[in-house]
């Protein structure tokens, strides 16, 4: 179950100009774009037809380093670009890399919009609850108490359960996994690759130069052996005083509801406005 | 035959507003992609793209907001086509951050303002020419970018396909900047008389192995990879050498900035557009666009029945402003008069441009267009005084 | 040979139909391949607030599109009287509604009131208020030839509309014949 299709490298994928890559040690973000591309690989999605696009923050670096048609984007907006590129170009494969911050923050309004929507992308955010390229500030998902450089007293404000979010939103399709089970990830993503309309998937990534470090979390072996006991308590389900109860977030397929894709409605739509 | 008998030999001729004749053009420019949000004084560009470009084959989307609709526009041209967004004001404000990286990643796309009273909210429904130097300089850091200042409905269906057509060529964003007045106002317009130019961007093509986006012709602008043609390039908002990929090196980041600058220069000769009026002899030139430029028209032939020898510069393109063409329409003239809906915006510029001679500006902003006879009274004025 | 340059204004209040009166009138004067120009000056708001829509009417092209000065003001509210009255020409011909605009200040102008609103109420519609003075506009003044204006109507009318549209036009042809000089207030 573990060993890789015998003949996906993941060098294959990656462009050599663009390595050493800048990702710190023990970053999670390596596994989930690992997981990506294996995704990718065993789904035999040309890569000349493949766009994928980014916003700002650690994430967002991430299209950089992959061989295919890369767009990095500016802070929030990944999901409105890849609206346009894949209106535009219903023959291209596209797939959006976000963070939370990215994602929930300053793009919140352009996520829950893309899940109403419907329109033909995968979506893919990668959940480390820390803005870690500027240094470690607080996001939208960072969870109760923890100590981040804008919440020197501990975090007070709850977080967001993007997935739930998503669902709410009418996405049609919606998953989340951790970076410990890479071939689950890769499984995940294939589904999300296929489903013929919004796929929303969350990664929980660990950020442990500046997170773990700053909240005593250990070293990243420790941070990733602990994703699935002890840490992201949901603010909405857990006390404040007890913050670091084992939550167990559900993983795997959480939400999958065929529904118009929306490109290919609005084609129709207008195909039959001429035919008239 | 006059001008006149002429056009009375055009029954063809049409109503059309000047946001109808945006659209118009834009269709004709072989757009095929708008992005929007609804805004007054501009939604009705909007609203009619919605019905004709799904009949072109064409895509019509209300993006969430107005950040999104830009950043759709670029996104859609990133994939290839010819793409649009319209708005006005306070989302003209919203959209600056994804012209910057429209200007920075060298992605064509056409943005139209339609000015209204400002800041804020403002005067939803007045006319304003305040966005005269956030159309230059809007968003942040330093680019270069196309404005162009259509006055009529028909010049204005005339500028949207010259804008279409100097963003494919230039690799750039080009603004369509106008008022309020022109934008609502309909007029009868002739469409068809000119040949709209159809500028296809330059492709990459070649060797894959080799390639380098960011790898300028000589005219400075380097050929587009279109997804899908086998190029696999990196594309980024921040500071990149030719091969499209991150780079803060002193020596790539100059020179690349200042190529962008360079393109623009390369094609001043396609850029540059004016309109000068009876100036070969005029002691006051008058310089305005938009409503106040049509007003001043109209002063202009007032002051010369009453033996004044005022004219008329009006720069269609307004930035890079046409400084050499200003300069030989204001030779004999002892001072120039700007008319304009604002505090004093294109006055700046043109006192930075004509430093030697006397600049006076008639502002104002209080939601009204300023009359023939109030441009007529001033240019008369400095006449006499002069 | 008409008038180089004829300038009017439908003057009342938001959501009355004025846009569309002189919409009408101006696509009308196009196919006798005149050139028009119009405008409209209103408030943020769909209905309600002052509301005018001005026609610049010229042999050739229009240089300044918005109005001077009135050669003819159509009153559909009392709202519209202010703005507009200082900017009307010697003689200039003022139609208003008996009802809804009631009180014209004094003048040179020739002032004439009719009973518009009525009329389209009588006729099945308030809403048809702005096709009856476009109706006696047309007949007073003979700005256009009928047989303009009711192509374009025709054009342009939905579906549901047409017949009361051009009763309300022709309505408006028959008020022209018996203008009612306003009283001084």
């Amino acid at each position: 179950m573990f060993r890789e299709a015998p003949h996906f490298d993941v060098r294959d994928y990656l462009r050599k100009e663009m390595m050493p890559h800048f990702l710190c040690p023990g970053c999670g973000h390596g596994m989930a774009l690992r997981a990506l591309l294996w995704a990718l690989h065993e789904l035999k999605i040309d890569r000349d037809k493949l766009a994928v696009v980014s916003g700002i923050g650690c994430a967002g670096r991430l299209s950089a380093y992959i061989d295919a048609n890369t767009f990095h984007t500016t802070h929030g907006r990944p999901l409105a670009y890849a609206t346009g590129l894949a209106l535009a170009r219903p023959d291209l494969h596209v797939v959006v890399i976000t963070g939370d911050g990215d994602c929930l923050a300053i793009g919140g309004n352009h996520l829950i919009h893309a899940c109403r929507r419907n329109l033909k992308l995968t979506c893919l955010m990668l959940n480390n609850e820390i803005y870690g390229m500027t240094g470690g500030q607080v996001s939208p998902t960072t969870s109760e108490t923890r100590l981040t450089t804008t919440t020197p007293h501990g975090n007070t404000e709850p977080n967001f359960d993007a997935c739930a979010l998503a669902i709410a939103a009418g996405a049609g399709f919606v998953g989340r996994e951790v970076t410990r089970h890479v071939p689950k990830m890769k499984e995940l993503i294939k589904h999300g690759l296929q489903h013929p309309g919004f796929a929303f998937i969350e990664v929980l990534s660990d950020c442990t130069e500046v997170y773990g470090r700053k909240n005593d979390m250990g070293s990243s072996s420790e941070m990733v052996m602990r994703q699935k006991s002890e840490m992201r308590p949901s603010a909405y389900r857990d006390s404040v005083d007890e913050p670091f109860r084992s939550t167990d977030l559900p993983t795997g397929v959480l939400a999958r509801n065929a529904r118009p894709e929306y490109g290919a409605a609005l084609r129709a739509a207008a195909a039959a406005r001429a035919a008239k | 035959m006059n001008a006149i008998d002429r056009s009375h030999a055009k029954p063809a001729a049409k109503l059309l507003s000047g946001n109808a004749a945006c659209a118009q053009g834009a269709l004709d420019a072989g757009c095929t992609f708008f992005a929007g949000y609804p805004i007054t004084p501009s939604s009705e560009i909007a609203e009619r793209l919605s019905v004709l470009l799904p009949k072109a084959g064409g895509v019509f989307i209300q993006m969430e907001d107005e950040i999104a609709a830009m950043a759709a526009v670029v996104g859609a041209s990133m994939g290839g086509v010819k793409a649009l967004t319209a708005t006005s004001g306070p989302g003209f404000s919203l959209k600056q951050e994804n012209i910057g990286y429209a200007a920075g990643a060298e992605i064509p796309c056409v943005v139209v303002n339609v000015m209204r009273g400002g800041p804020s909210t403002g005067m939803p429904t007045r006319p304003s020419q305040a966005d005269i130097y956030q159309t230059r300089y809007g968003s942040h850091g330093d680019y270069p970018i196309i404005v162009l200042a259509p006055a009529s409905a028909r010049e204005i269906y005339d500028e949207t396909i010259r804008a279409f057509d100097l963003a494919e060529i230039c690799r750039t964003p080009v603004i369509l900047l106008y008022d309020q007045v022109i934008a609502q106002s309909s007029e009868t317009v002739a469409l068809g008389g000119r040949a709209p130019v159809h500028a296809t961007r330059k492709w990459a093509s070649g060797p894959r192995e080799s390639y380098k986006p960011y790898a300028a012709d000589a005219d400075g602008v380097p050929p587009m990879p279109r997804p899908g043609d086998g190029y696999r390039t990196h594309t980024t908002g921040l500071t990149h050498s030719e091969s499209g990929f991150p780079s803060q090196d002193p020596e790539t980041v100059t020179r690349n900035l200042g190529r962008l600058y360079a393109k623009l220069d390369h094609f001043r000769d396609l850029i540059d557009s004016y309109e000068a009026v009876r100036c070969e002899d005029a002691e006051v030139v008058i310089v305005a666009i938009g409503i106040s430029a049509r007003a001043a028209r109209r002063a202009v032939d007032a002051c010369r029945a009453e033996g004044h020898k005022v004219g008329l510069f009006r720069p269609i393109t307004l930035w890079p402003f046409p400084e050499i063409a200003l300069r030989e329409a204001t030779q004999h003239a002892k001072a120039i008069l700007v008319p304009e809906l604002n505090i004093g915006q294109l006055r700046l510029e043109i006192e930075r441009q004509l430093r030697d001679r006397r600049v006076e500006g008639l502002h104002l902003i209080s939601g009204e267009p300023i009359t023939p006879a109030q441009i007529a009274a001033a240019a008369t004025k400095l006449a006499t005084e002069v | 040979m008409p008038k180089s340059r004829i300038e009017l204004r439908f003057g009342g209040t938001g959501g009355q139909g004025l846009v569309l009166s002189a919409k009408l009138l101006a696509d009308a004067l196009a196919l006798e391949g005149r050139h028009v120009a119009q405008s409209q000056t209103y408030e943020p708001t769909s209905r309600g607030g002052f509301c005018n829509a001005d026609l610049v009417v010229a042999a050739g092209e229009v240089d300044y599109p918005l109005p001077v000065a009135f050669d003819h003001l159509v009153l559909l509210d009392k709202i519209a009287v202010k703005p507009s009255w200082p900017r009307l020409k010697d003689g200039a011909l003022v139609i208003a509604d008996s009802r809804l605009c009631p009180e014209l200040p004094d003048g040179s102008m020739r002032r004439c009131h009719f009973p518009l609103n009525r009329t389209a109420i009588e006729l099945g519609s308030e809403r048809v208020t702005n096709i009856v003075a476009l109706g006696v506009l047309i007949e007073m003044t003979g700005l256009c030839k009928r047989a303009s204006v009711e192509k374009v109507i025709r054009a342009s009318s939905p579906r549901g509309f047409l017949d009361l549209n051009m009763d309300a036009l022709a309505a408006g042809y028959d008020l022209a014949k018996a203008p009612v000089a306003a009283a001084a207030s």
